[in-house]
């Protein structure tokens, strides 16, 4: 069994997670990182995307989606996100809702001269609405 | 002529009754209101210090950092004031122990200030009195989520990085405990980090990603946009807190003063008896 290291997983609203772990894999804005004990000390943006932690001892992984952020590896590792759900907390429909409007939007307005920040903002509404997707479907990488 | 007295005791008995019905529910529906916003507000702010920590490691150990963020990088002009006040009366001096601590500071500005007001009553009170409001949100504080909240801090952000305004003040009520609530005035922006000079820089190298400067860039409007939520929050606690203090005193004052008229009432009744005894008595002396 690998070294366990303390994750702390803090959205504004609550402490989403707190245990030990032995490797959480996140993605940083250059692609997906994993994370173990012993970590050189940095300080990386998140992504939107899938959370992996394997907790110390267990075999499996959970997951969950979490809408950007950082992670700030010293002695323990800090997640630090907006939003943060577990699979069983996603509402499904909501999420396809959202991500429905975003395709939409994109299709009718995108070719009018829209606000450039506004197309980037219904690309990120549907990125976080495939990602809940994929989440609570079990995730979109397979476990090895 | 007791009589018509005894009636007008008898009537403010009544509604003086009702009153203290209704202040009465107010206290209890505010009590359970209070205990719910307070459970969310413990719950926000005891993470918060990460990311300030976090800010003030970048700002302590690496020397490129972005300047626009911090104190002194330009002068100071227009201030932009995030006065949070509640939507809702009843609450005793809540709201107007805000807007006075606001009506200071923006009388001490000599510059014309830019005012975003969170909650009706701050945003009522400055538009009277011919202020300019550029922004204002009357979503209910009870259950806002962050998100919600990037209405308030996302506008704000935008005007201080493009330069038309300098300063962002956020004035608050912070809650002590559920007898107390005191204003706070915090200076969002340029940010103050604390540079401690005895701490040694880490012994580690810390690797950021994609670069020092982009972390930081990420890290301190994150810190604008907690601090607003924090505060939006925890300005709702206070509003329960103050509204149920206030309800209390007025159920307190309405049963004592039915305790007053129950007492004048009864003496009213007697002399009544006793005069019309004294009339039948002399009555009946004069027939001797």
């Amino acid at each position: 069994m690998a070294d366990s290291v303390r994750l702390d997983i803090i959205t504004p609203e609550r402490l989403f997670y707190r245990g030990e772990i032995e490797l959480v894999i996140a993605r940083t804005l250059a692609g997906d990182e994993g994370f173990m004990a012993h970590h050189t000390w940095a300080c990386k943006l998140l992504d939107t995307g899938e959370l992996w932690i394997q907790e110390a001892g267990s075999k499996d992984f959970r997951i969950a989606a979490i809408s950007g952020g950082y992670i700030d590896v010293k002695e323990s590792i800090v997640i630090f996100t907006d939003a943060a759900e577990w699979p069983e907390e996603i509402d499904v429909e909501r999420a396809k809702a959202a991500g429905e409007k975003a395709t939409e939007w994109l299709k009718t307005q995108a070719q009018a001269d829209a606000d450039t920040t506004d197309i980037l903002k219904a690309r990120i509404d549907l990125h976080k609405s495939t990602n809940r997707m994929n989440v609570a479907g079990g995730g979109i990488r397979k476990k090895r | 002529m007791a009589g018509s007295s005894m009636q007008d005791i008898k009537r403010r008995v009544k509604s003086v009754t009702n009153i203290e019905h209704i202040t009465n529910a107010m206290k209890l529906v505010s009590a359970s209101k209070l205990r719910k916003a307070k459970s969310t507000f413990e719950k926000t702010g005891e993470y918060f210090h990460f990311v300030t920590e976090s800010i003030e490691e970048i700002v302590n150990n690496s020397a490129d950092i972005p300047i626009k963020y911090l104190e002194g990088n330009r002068e100071i002009k227009t201030t932009c004031y995030i006065v949070v006040t509640s939507n809702r009366g009843l609450c005793g001096s809540f709201n107007s122990n805000v807007i006075r601590q606001a009506e200071a500071e923006i009388k001490a500005d000599p510059e014309r200030p830019e005012i975003v007001a969170v909650g009706s009553k701050g945003r009522d009170y400055f538009l009277k009195r011919g202020h300019e409001i550029c922004s204002e949100y009357m979503l209910p504080p009870e259950n806002i989520s962050f998100i919600e909240t990037y209405g308030v801090s996302a506008p704000v952000l935008k005007d201080y990085v493009d330069g038309k305004i300098d300063e962002v003040v956020l004035i608050y009520t912070s809650f002590v405990s559920t007898m107390e609530q005191r204003v706070r005035t915090v200076r969002l922006l340029p940010f103050t980090p604390k540079r401690d000079l005895d701490v040694a820089p880490m012994e580690k190298q810390v690797e950021y990603e994609p670069s020092t400067e982009e972390v930081f860039n990420y890290l301190v409007p994150k810190y604008v946009e907690i601090m607003i939520y924090t505060a939006i929050v925890e300005s709702a606690t206070c509003e329960h807190a103050a509204r149920r203090m206030a309800m209390e005193s007025a159920t307190d004052n309405a049963n004592n003063m039915i305790a007053d008229l129950t007492l004048f009432y009864n003496r009213a009744r007697q002399a009544a008896i006793t005069s019309e005894i004294t009339e039948i008595v002399s009555g009946a002396d004069a027939l001797k």
